[in-house]
């Protein structure tokens, strides 16, 4: 079945249906049993034995954060996904470059001036931040948020900044800056300007640690979306095999361009439709090449298909390497699908490109199915 | 003043003093004129007794509705005098005594805009004399005002009453009445509104011998201070939104920044309770404008916020419950950015330039997302103009008024028990016999 897919070259995509799905648990619904409150409180809960379905969302990062869980016990998926929603609300408190007050804040104020001790769940975020950038040869980085802010694409409406400008910002630019000592975990920028922006990752970990909070109570079949970019989709709804995913074409969000049924495993886009401005006729995608200092061009959306949300999210910026760009990374990196729409011409079509990993052996109990 | 019997027109009088000598008698004959209905393609004459600030706005929006003209004017007050006659811009006579323009017979219909103590002698005598009649809020002053004005509207069926709450001509309030009344906000359970203020809310006096004529809100003889003038408006927004009038009221309040001899207070804060538990908290205080006006009207599935020529809806994120399985079956794509969601869908969205930027491109999918719901309409005119649009239509051609006689009597009992909830300390229950 994975013959079709040539490993780490560029594929079009040969309008067939395509599966690639390792299914092994049974069908069907097996809520883990619970422990803890339930143990000291044995009839505080009218549980019936009724599958219920319980869908909430919750505004936090700029975005929606969905979340649909399965189980018996209402009460306890409700808890369950308000701590979910708190913990998002805790991670945008301390990671958000919006809020002054936040701890991400505080190191793009002092970092370049002192060495600054971080706590360590940011702390290994940064770091994981870092090694993407090393091995995505700079694709990915952290420190494009001066770039983002003379494109206006912070607090603004987008404006085309002069080439003295971006001259002047790339200076700022650069996850090289960027010095981390493990032992004592601090961060220190090495030149002045530098400001982290964990706007291409910090998503997917939330939505990693929603998946966490999730499992921990004993939920065995819910999705988790963050704005329907980051998607983690844990177990599989009753009587399916994965959750059922519409991946929307690049030009209309409400034309499907690709299903794909996800059990537990996660995907996340990248895409220029809904962050841009128009200027003269030009459109500006908010996705920025940190070489150039310029938005991406010659790509409509980006997905990838991986374990966990915190790497999809991460991932997803393969778009600024474009396919032929990607493929040293899936040579090295396991496990990862990249689904990319490029434009063809100047007419509101797209071709698709799907590579894949060379190594690509899912575990069991994992599901992504990819159909036109 | 007995509730069921009859209240004979001395009585009332008794009740309805008026303390400042200058302003007129009342007439005191009884004799109840056929109304001047005109028809549809005649002139509604119309006469407008208190040309001050508020009568001013009426006559300004009146000049602008065809079939309507102005032949009189009446004033006490000589700038105010000059002021109207300008205004109308039709050269209507002057009085000074209500009662002559009342006489005239070729009057169809009457504006009052005077202080509050006036209001509700002036509205039966315009009702004796046959005229249709549109008063300012509040609608009246004293509890025992309002049988007497109930029974003149029931003995002059056919004349108009219109009371000027123009918040129920206002397409933006419209519009959000029309989303409550859609389950937009789900089940009202709460309104918040305030009217804050950093001033000392009076009028500049030339001459002091005008002082109480001019800053009549500041006297208790004459007005029912920042309940009246402000709170009648925001009551009369809670009891449209919550579908009834209030059952209590507790609050409090006091002259406690602005010591310069006014009675009425300079902050009050009341909360009406609702049939159904509902309440309606409100603020207002002179020393402080960061807040400004607004009503915020919560329900269980979203909030509407109206500040003034702005409206904004938040929707509530709740949870949605099911039994079994669902066919599921969710979309994916770049993140979707809520930064507009977040500060408030406008109800009344600008222009959005093609050119437009990413947050003017949100507010444009909230517009469209209003639009599918089907809660949105075009905000044509002004309040005012609306309002007395709609009263010309109705005394030429019977329209139903935006608000009549029930809406502000109910108005006018809230503004009256919050007062003397503030007064007394204690709870008022609206009497059983109303309401």
């Amino acid at each position: 079945m994975r013959g079709w897919l040539q490993k780490g070259t560029a594929s079009f995509w040969p309008g067939l249906l395509v599966g690639l799905s390792i299914l092994a648990a049974p069908r069907g619904l097996q809520p883990a049993g619970r422990v803890g409150r339930d143990v000291l409180v044995p009839c505080a809960r009218n549980v019936s034995n009724e599958l219920k379905r319980y869908e909430a969302s919750h505004t936090s990062m700029g975005t929606e954060f969905a979340v649909v869980a399965y189980g018996q016990d209402v009460r306890l998926l409700a808890e369950t996904v308000e701590e979910v929603f708190q913990e998002i609300d805790r991670i945008d408190e301390q990671m958000s470059n919006y809020k002054p007050e936040s701890e991400l804040s505080l190191i793009n104020r002092e970092a370049a001036s002192r060495a600054v001790r971080v706590e360590p769940s940011l702390f290994a975020l940064i770091q994981k931040s870092l090694q993407y950038s090393e091995d995505t040869g700079g694709g990915f980085d952290i420190t494009v948020g001066p770039l983002m802010k003379t494109w206006g694409f912070f607090r603004g409406e987008g404006r085309v900044p002069s080439p003295g400008e971006l001259h002047a910002v790339l200076a700022h630019v650069g996850y090289q800056h960027v010095k981390l000592d493990p032992a004592i975990r601090t961060i220190h920028f090495d030149v002045p300007g530098i400001e982290l922006d964990l706007g291409g990752i910090a998503k997917g970990y939330a939505v990693d640690r929603a998946v966490s909070i999730l499992r921990e109570n004993g939920v065995a079949a819910a999705l988790v979306s963050s704005g329907m970019s980051s998607i983690y989709a844990l177990g599989a709804p009753p009587d399916e095999e994965g959750w059922k995913i519409i991946l929307r074409d690049p030009f209309d969000s409400t034309v499907p361009a690709d299903v794909v049924y996800l059990k537990n495993f996660s995907m996340s886009t990248s895409g220029n439709y809904n962050k841009f401005f128009t200027l003269g006729g030009k459109t500006y995608s908010h996705i920025m090449d940190p070489h150039t200092g310029m938005p991406v061009e010659n790509m409509l959306s980006t997905t990838v298909f991986v374990a966990n949300a915190t790497d999809s999210d991460a991932l997803s910026k393969l778009y600024v390497l474009g396919p032929e760009g990607s493929r040293r990374y899936l040579a090295t990196h396991p496990n990862i699908q990249a689904l990319f729409y490029l434009p063809v011409g100047s007419k509101k079509q797209f071709k698709r490109v799907l590579l894949q990993s060379d190594s690509h052996n899912l575990p069991p109990d994992t599901l992504v199915k990819i159909l036109r | 003043m007995d509730e069921q019997g009859e209240v004979t027109r001395r009585e009332f009088l008794k009740t309805a003093t008026t303390a400042t000598a200058v302003l007129v008698l009342p007439r005191l004959s009884e004799g109840a004129s056929q109304p001047g209905v005109a028809s549809s393609n005649s002139t509604v004459n119309y006469g407008i007794i208190g040309t001050g600030t508020e009568g001013c706005t009426l006559l300004r929006a009146l000049t602008r509705i065809s079939g309507a003209q102005c032949v009189a004017t009446c004033d006490i007050y000589p700038p105010n005098q000059k002021k109207g006659i300008e205004t109308a811009g039709s050269n209507p006579q002057l009085y000074e005594d209500y009662r002559r323009l009342l006489d005239r017979k070729d009057i169809d219909a009457v504006l009052i805009a005077t202080p509050l103590h006036l209001h509700a002698l002036m509205l039966l005598d315009t009702l004796s004399a046959g005229k249709h009649v549109f008063v300012e809020k509040s609608m009246f002053f004293k509890e025992e005002e309002e049988i007497p004005i109930r029974k003149a509207a029931a003995a002059h069926s056919k004349q108009v009453v219109q009371v000027g709450l123009q918040r129920r001509s206002d397409a933006l309030y419209q519009c959000a009445i029309d989303m409550i009344r859609a389950g937009a906000v789900g089940k009202v359970m709460f309104v918040r509104a305030q009217w804050h203020r950093n001033s000392d809310w009076r009028r500049p006096v030339p001459d002091p011998k005008y002082e109480r004529l001019i800053n009549w809100r500041m006297y208790r003889e004459y007005s029912g201070g920042l309940m009246a003038e402000l709170a009648s408006h925001q009551i009369d927004v809670a009891n449209w939104a919550i579908g009834a009038e209030p059952i209590s009221v507790v609050g409090t309040g006091g002259i406690d920044y602005w010591k310069d001899g006014r009675e009425t207070c300079d902050n009050a804060q009341t909360i009406f309770e609702y049939p159904g538990g509902q309440k309606l908290v409100w603020s207002s205080i002179l020393c402080n404008a960061h807040y400004d006006f607004n009503e915020q009207i919560m329900g269980d599935r979203g909030t509407i916020e109206i500040t003034l020529g702005k409206g904004l809806f938040y929707t509530e994120h709740v949870a949605k419950v099911s039994q079994g399985a669902t066919k599921e079956s969710w979309w994916a794509g770049a993140t979707v950015t809520e930064l507009a969601k977040q500060q408030g869908l406008p109800i009344f969205p600008e222009t959005v330039p093609p050119d437009e930027g990413f947050f003017a491109r949100e507010n444009r999918y909230a517009r469209e997302w209003l639009m599918r719901h089907g809660y949105r309409t075009i905000p044509e005119n002004d309040a005012w103009y609306e309002e007395l649009t709609n009263f010309i239509a109705s005394v030429r051609d019977s329209k139903p008024v935006a608000c009549g006689l029930d809406q502000g009597i109910a108005d006018a009992r809230a503004v009256i028990y919050g007062n003397r909830a503030i007064d007394t300390g204690r709870k008022v229950f609206w009497p059983k016999t109303i309401g």
